[in-house]
């Protein structure tokens, strides 16, 4: 069983992240790998509820999951960015709305990303 | 978005954050939620329980400033299940003190299993543990200064398991199963495995594995009592090539044992207990075992069990040299017993002639000489196969063992001292043979072994001179195999010993062609003049170049010999002017033609023989001539004339019929032509009987000779020196001329310092004040010409040598002048002959002071 969650855990797999407003987002794993807490969460050796469905839950509204999740898949798209690459962090920056900085800055410590 | 996180103390100044368990949810409800669900995560229900959920709770009581009480409280839980495991699965699995080994091993495994069972529900609670907790790792343990909730799991494992008496029984079950499976039985490694690595992952607080401070100490002890007595106990129950098979596989599994379940860095530990215990402890014992040691693997070909004798003994440091010694024992011992045979004989040789006529005759003494020296070769030929073959195929070619080999080798047949003579006779048979069946090749390849032989020989000028002698033989009487065969193995002396060393023997080679090329223009000359009744075929030998110094055997020769050689000294003289021919009948040969009652026969005979034959020419059929008469008649010395006669009358031709008939020819018998003589062949070949390969006297006369060369040579060497040096100390001096001359002998240090003192003498060196050096002295030569060419020439006129070429001499006089006025010494460039004129003709040079 263990043996079949693992090797179906692959970085391709879609995970289902929802907010506590009832948004769900479909993310690859790879996406959802970015947040530690997300990725224990998911993982299938410590194997709870979570990680059987492949539901996320983040207690946070729908619009800051959004966020994090448009941040996470920037971080896992330049993951592999060699020194040389550029990677355009300030135009990200100019992406979020300050009225959710702090909300959003909460999540992240949480999420541990 | 690590920026963004970095501002997380700044918040609750700022801003009154959204929280959903905020504090509005007690401390204590949230703890007691959390630690039921650790409960429940430790009963293997994780899949029933919600991450986020747990995750939450422990990310409250951190944020909370709970993350004291959060920690201790999941260490308390951890503690708790872990006692419970401890009592539940460890403490069921104690052996039950059955005195059955079988029982005593299944026991031990399950030990062993359970541990395993309790160390992987552990580590994979604390994993689990660890990611629900991980905010309280990263923010309360890190200010806290506590370690990470993963390594409070590891020590709490340490505290609560590895600790007495779980910790005894599990390193006896481990030991158990060791001893178990070095006794031959199977047992599950990899129960051990899981059980070492627990050992192997846990530390304790000084950084020492478990595995390190309990096991491995145990091990080794327990390792180092089995392989004693295991040691002994082989070594009373098996021979020498099952010992080290039992050894080599006990290596082997000691190996595996560490590969497969214990830990490597234990190998080298264990290692040298069975090193200490079963090789170095024994080795003498088992490579000198009786009947199946090193020798006996020797006799019985047993390369494979060299071989792992050898790569056995080379791993402890004192094994190299117990092979070595045994080796060169081996060595020496057969060698011995080859010079043993053929020393054998050797005793009855010097008194043969006393004994009468029981004894051997002289013939065949000379055959058994030869024999056994072929013998003798082709042992040691055989014996150096045999070990080069070991050398390769069992010591992998061992530099170190080839060296020990040789020096054996060289040992033992330096032992022999006739075995300088020995191999020469083995060469001049084979370089003789090659007519009898065997192909070039097959010589070429026998020469090549005789030539390592060689090179164990010390006193190469001894053997030089043998060689020397039995090449002119093959050259005179035209015995060689081929010239290409004669000149391959001068070659390969040449390689040997450098050019001088084969120098004169190349002089003898080049006398042979201008011989040839003489008798063609004698024989052009001849065609043109009356030519004398008798053929003549002469070969002129430098005296210098050929070893037939001896007091020449001469003979009364006939008239018509007399003529002809007369006629052909004339011819040589005319061409050579200030030559000096002498001639030497004892080395010659002749075909005569005889005609018998029944029919005419071609005889090849002896000069010699064909003088004494001449003699009977013009005697009647019945009449007699004594020994006596013979004698007078011919006045060939004694010895000779006996060899001939006895040839003649007494070998398998009967040319001559002696009275009273015998094998023996005594100076009172009287001889008569046997004109009855009949035989198949038209062409008789009578082979004249063989003196002794070499008597003791005339061995003596080698040695002697032997010895004065030797003074040359070392003369020559320390004046070659100091003329380089100018100034040397004493010891200095001896070592470079010991050095030089190894390649031809080894020269005594004492007989140096003798050349030495002989030289200071003739002041070619004079010792320095110091006592302890030498200087080399100039010489200035102011020649006066004519005096110097009258009286060598006169001096020349009265030697006895055979042919000297005194041009040679002017030669070199000329040489010594054109190389700057230095040193009229021997150069190796002069022979022993020349050398001598050298020295005598200083007193017709001036000398001027030195320096």
């Amino acid at each position: 069983m263990a043996d079949v969650e693992m090797t179906a855990a692959s970085d391709a797999d879609w995970v289902r992240v929802t907010s506590d407003d009832g948004y769900s987002f479909l993310v690859r794993r790879k996406v959802a790998n970015a947040s530690e807490t997300m990725r224990d969460m998911l993982d299938t050796a410590g194997n709870y509820a979570e990680a059987i469905a492949r539901v996320c839950p983040v207690q946070q509204r729908g619009v800051i999951v959004e966020k994090l999740l448009e941040y996470m898949s920037f971080k896992a798209h330049y993951a592999d960015a060699g020194p040389r690459d550029e990677i355009p962090v300030h135009e990200f920056m100019d992406r979020i709305p300050p009225e959710i900085v702090l909300e959003l800055l909460l999540a992240a410590d949480y999420q541990n990303m | 978005m690590p920026t963004l996180s970095g501002g997380l103390s700044d918040w609750r100044c700022m801003q009154k954050p959204p929280r959903r368990h905020g504090p509005d949810v007690s401390i204590e409800k949230t703890w007691a939620d959390l630690a039921n669900n650790i409960r429940e995560i430790q009963n293997h229900n994780a899949p029933n329980l919600s991450f986020e959920e747990n995750h939450r709770f422990a990310y409250n009581m951190v944020l909370h400033k709970q993350g004291e009480m959060l920690y201790k409280g999941v260490k308390q839980l951890v503690s708790e299940n872990l006692d419970h495991l401890a009592s539940t699965q460890v403490v069921p699995a104690f052996p039950s003190g059955a005195s059955d080994e079988t029982v005593q091993s299944q026991e031990a495994e399950m030990l062993l299993k359970a541990l395993r069972n309790i160390w992987d529900d552990h580590t994979s609670n604390m994993v689990r543990l660890g990611q629900i907790l991980k905010y309280m790792d990263r923010v309360y343990a890190k200010s806290a200064d506590v370690p990470e909730i993963w390594d409070v799991g590891l020590n709490l494992f340490l505290k609560h398991i590895i600790r007495s008496p779980i910790k005894e029984h599990l390193v006896t079950a481990i030991l158990t199963q060791i001893q178990f499976e070095r006794d031959g039985y199977g047992v599950n490694r990899s129960a051990i495995k899981g059980c070492v690595d627990v050992f192997l992952t846990l530390e304790d607080t000084n950084g020492l594995t478990v595995y390190k401070r309990d096991l491995e100490p145990a091990l080794l002890r327990e390792s180092q009592t089995f392989y004693e007595s295991e040691g002994v106990k082989l070594l009373q129950s098996c021979d020498a090539p099952e010992y080290l098979r039992r050894v080599e596989s006990r290596f082997e599994s000691e190996d595996s044992r560490t590969h497969h379940y214990l830990s490597h860095n234990t190998a080298p530990a264990l290692r040298q207990i069975l090193q200490e215990h079963l090789l170095t402890s024994h080795l003498n014992a088992v490579i000198s075992m009786e009947t199946s040691g090193l020798d006996a693997m020797i006799d019985l070909n047993k390369t494979n069990d060299m071989a792992r004798l050898y790569h056995l003994f080379i791993t402890v440091p004192t094994g190299l040299m117990c092979l070595k010694r045994a080796l060169k024992d081996s060595v020496r011992r057969r060698g011995d017993a080859i010079n043993q045979a053929s020393s054998g004989i050797e005793g009855g040789d010097g008194d043969g002639q006393l004994t009468g006529p029981k004894s051997r005759p002289a013939a065949s003494l000379g055959a058994q000489t030869l024999t056994l020296a072929l013998k003798w070769v082709q042992e040691v030929l055989d014996l150096k196969d045999l070990f080069d073959k070991i050398w390769k195929e069992a010591f992998s070619s061992d530099r170190e063992l080839e060296s020990n080999l040789n020096e054996a080798f060289e040992t033992f047949i330096n032992l022999n001292d006739r075995s300088s003579e020995f191999i020469s006779l083995f060469i001049d048979d084979n370089l003789k043979r090659g007519l009898r069946g065997k192909t070039d090749t097959e010589v070429d390849v026998v020469l090549d072994k005789t030539i390592t032989v060689f090179r164990y020989i010390t006193e190469k000028d001894v053997f030089e001179r043998y060689y020397k002698g039995h090449l002119a033989k093959r050259l005179l009487l035209g015995r060689s195999v081929s010239d290409d065969a004669e000149r391959g193995m001068l070659a390969k002396l040449k390689v040997e010993c450098g050019y001088q060393f084969t120098q004169k023997l190349e002089g003898m080679f080049h006398d042979m062609k201008i011989s040839e090329d003489t008798m063609k223009a004698y024989r052009t000359h001849l065609s043109q003049t009356v030519a004398p009744t008798i053929d003549i075929s002469v070969i002129v030998m430098t005296s210098t170049f050929w070893p037939m110094a001896h007091p020449t055997s001469t003979c009364t020769l006939p008239l018509d010999m007399i003529k002809t050689s007369k006629s052909f000294e004339q011819f040589y003289l005319s061409r050579h002017s200030g030559r000096r021919l002498t001639w030497q009948p004892s080395l010659g040969n002749a075909d005569v033609r005889v005609t018998f009652k029944t029919k005419k026969h071609d005889l090849n005979v002896a000069t010699f023989a064909l003088v004494i034959l001449l003699l009977f020419e013009d005697l009647g059929a019945d009449e007699f001539m004594t020994y006596e008469e013979i004698k007078q008649a011919t006045s060939i010395a004694d010895s000779e004339l006996q060899r001939h006669l006895q040839s003649l009358a007494c070998a398998k031709f009967k040319i001559l019929k002696k009275h009273p008939a015998g094998r023996e020819v005594d100076p009172s018998d009287s001889f008569s032509f046997n004109a009855d003589f009949s035989s198949s062949l038209q062409k008789i070949k009578i082979s004249t009987i063989s003196s002794k390969v070499e008597s003791g006297e005339e061995r003596k006369e080698t040695k002697d000779r032997i010895d004065e060369e030797r003074r040359h040579q070392t003369e020559a060497c320390i004046v070659r020196i100091m003329k380089d040096r100018k100034h040397m100390t004493h010891n200095d001096l001896i070592n470079e001329v010991t050095r030089q001359l190894a390649t031809r002998f080894q020269p005594n240090p004492l007989n140096i310092k003798k050349r030495i003192e002989g030289l200071i003498e003739r002041e070619y060196l004079e010792r320095c004040d110091d006592r302890k050096s030498y200087n080399y002295m100039v010489i200035r030569i102011l020649l006066v010409w004519t005096q110097l060419t009258d009286m060598t020439r006169h001096e020349l006129r009265t030697q006895t040598c055979t042919i000297i070429s005194h041009t040679v001499f002017y030669t070199c006089i000329l040489m010594i002048l054109q190389r700057s006025n230095i040193d009229i010494f021997p150069d190796s460039y002069f022979s022993a002959g020349s050398s001598l004129y050298l020295t005598r003709s200083r007193h017709y040079l001036t000398s001027s002071s030195p320096r």
